[in-house]
């Protein structure tokens, strides 16, 4: 049972790390990222290939797959994204959703309908009497750090602080002089990174396949409504709820169920608590 | 065109178009079959998503439900197909019902997201329930079905979606859908009773989805939460209606033709290229002409002819 409780929070924190960026989007532009999953599918595949061609350690070519989604993220922001911020909630959407079908889609043109793995760490460490596998405590810690790392980002630097001012109101943060243009591009960037990241990590202990994006993103949107939508340290508390809570479920009942365990847990939110679990009532 | 003429213009479709399968061969006849079922679905996801404004990414759930409905009633109880057919849409409304009354609750994106999760967790069940949907084997059914008799059912849908959206159009219940598009508290403040439109919008919205569904599995002789759930098929929904024209009668008709016919060519050589360009073209039509093509075109038009006689009075 303990064990079961460990590996659900251990995937909580990848969970977390790649909702965190969908929610500081959304927070900082109002514009919900449907293709946030992509991000995540495209830097499992950055890892995948830095691995099988060059040998790369997943801990390497973490940064490149950083890196790679970032540069997308600014591109996607540069032609698409930027023209919808402000728009009805539905444009983006759609529009991002449209994005979604179509990279997934070209992923499986490119990359192949086949699971992929990265066993480059295997066997397991023993714990206080438990066995932690130690891909996933690895691929924990990596994601902790970076969460960690974007936490301190956000509330010590200035373009940070222009971040936090921007999602707070928009039109203050013009009138205080923030390029808001420019910390919009950041953001979307960043959150795509983050994505990315989780990614690299995601396929160190999980096989993935293209269209990992569209299974994922229902499961980013739960931890993002259940910790609150637009809050980057809701999103880490709801990650670790999803993943210890989906554990449980898949220990209980088999594997296919819990994959509706974030569904429910998103509906029953919206409907009694709309500002999230740990939300707070605007 | 007046109500009167489109209401005659679609009756004389129907006849030319019923007349069909006399001459046809397999192939076209499968084909035609495809371009009536989208062209149903892209109809019934229109009243929802475009009149009232509630975009739905699920809208496979009843398709699928509907499906399954079907195939089961004709294993295991023999049911006649026109039964099944119909038993698709009453449980596919009956279902939407209540499930209206809670998920239309929530905002925009919200109610995106949660219908694209419910087609997720349908197949869930329908791969879980072992002992009922068979699982992820899924149910056979004998094949004993008439490729005519379901270009028909198909046509009868499609045409009865067709002319109900017309009905609505021109109702006091279609202006009602639009004031929630376009502002649901002002058109609750107006008097509208919004939770019980969009409720009806819904249920409505998914009756012809549920009786396609039946008559697919019927077609197939075969349903699995694989095929009945497939999330192109709402991809489809949506492409189809906004590139047409979200919120118009002949819009999904005209998108739902089109893309069949694009689909149908690039499907069996490049399926994933087939399924980039239609998210392409969703991400495009919302972008530059979220009033769907006639709209764009018309409005080019007007521009052009506007420059002209800018140019030609100075």
């Amino acid at each position: 049972m303990t064990q079961v409780l460990v590996n659900g929070l251990l995937l909580g924190g990848l969970y977390a790390l790649a909702a965190a960026g969908l929610n500081l989007i959304f927070g900082v532009m109002r514009v919900i990222n449907m293709a946030h999953g992509e991000f995540l599918m495209l830097g499992a595949y950055v890892t995948f290939y830095s691995f099988s061609l060059l040998g790369l350690s997943p801990l390497v070519s973490l940064s490149l797959s950083m890196l790679i989604t970032f540069g997308l993220g600014w591109l996607l922001m540069r032609f698409v994204i930027r023209r919808v911020i402000g728009a009805p909630e539905l444009m983006s959407i759609l529009v991002t959703y449209g994005l979604a079908v179509l990279i997934a889609n070209l992923g499986l043109f490119f990359f192949e309908g086949v699971f992929r793995s990265v066993p480059a760490y295997s066997g397991s460490i023993p714990l206080m009497g438990l066995s932690v596998s130690k891909s996933r405590g690895i691929a924990f810690l990596a994601a902790i750090a970076i969460s960690t790392g974007t936490y301190l980002f956000l509330k010590h630097t200035t373009l940070g602080k222009a971040i936090r001012a921007t999602a707070q109101h928009a039109e203050v943060a013009v009138a205080c002089g923030i390029d808001v243009e420019r910390v919009r591009f950041f953001t979307f960037a960043l959150g795509a990174a983050l994505a990315g990241a989780a990614g690299s990590l995601l396929i160190t202990f999980l096989s993935v396949t293209p269209s990992i994006g569209g299974v994922f993103i229902l499961r980013a949107f739960a931890i993002c409504v259940v910790g609150g939508l637009g809050s980057f340290m809701g999103a880490l508390g709801g990650g670790l709820i999803l993943g210890v809570f989906e554990s449980l479920v898949a220990f209980g009942t088999n594997t296919q169920i819990a994959e509706a365990v974030a569904y429910f847990l998103l509906i029953m939110v919206l409907l009694v608590r709309p500002q999230g679990l740990l939300g707070v009532k605007e | 065109m007046s109500l009167k003429q489109q209401t005659i213009a679609i009756l004389v479709g129907v006849l030319a178009l019923a007349v069909l399968p006399l001459t046809a061969n397999t192939y076209w006849l499968r084909y035609s079959i495809l371009i009536l079922q989208y062209t149903g679905l892209a109809l019934s996801w229109n009243i929802i998503s475009g009149y009232a404004g509630y975009v739905s990414f699920g809208h496979v759930a009843f398709f699928g439900l509907g499906g399954y409905t079907g195939a089961l009633l004709m294993l295991k109880l023999q049911t006649p197909w026109p039964l099944a057919l119909l038993a698709g849409g009453v449980i596919c409304a009956a279902f939407a019902w209540p499930l209206g009354r809670i998920l239309l609750r929530l905002k925009g994106p919200y109610f995106a997201i949660s219908m694209m999760g419910l087609a997720q967790v349908l197949r869930v069940i329908a791969s879980a329930w072992q002992s009922f949907t068979g699982g992820g084997q899924g149910v056979s059914l004998p094949p004993e079905n008439n490729l005519h008799f379901v270009y028909w059912g198909m046509l009868l849908v499609a045409a009865g979606m067709l002319y109900l959206t017309l009905r609505i159009d021109r109702s006091r219940f279609g202006l009602q859908l639009i004031s929630i598009k376009e502002d649901e508290p002002a058109a609750e403040v107006m008097g509208v009773d919004t939770v019980s439109a969009k409720v009806r919008a819904f249920v409505i919205s998914a009756v012809a989805p549920g009786m396609i569904g039946a008559l697919y599995a019927w077609s197939l002789g075969y349903i699995d939460p694989a095929s009945a759930f497939r999330g192109h098929i709402t991809l489809n929904m949506i492409s189809m209606t906004i590139l047409g024209g979200a919120g118009t009668v002949w819009g999904p008709v005209l998108g739902g033709l089109t893309l069949s016919v694009i689909s149908e060519e690039l499907w069996a050589r490049f399926p994933e290229l087939y399924l980039s360009a239609f998210g392409g073209i969703v991400a495009l039509s919302a972008m530059f002409m979220p009033r769907g093509i006639i709209a764009f075109w018309r409005q080019r038009q007007a521009k052009i002819r506007q420059h002209k006689g800018v140019t030609a009075s100075a």
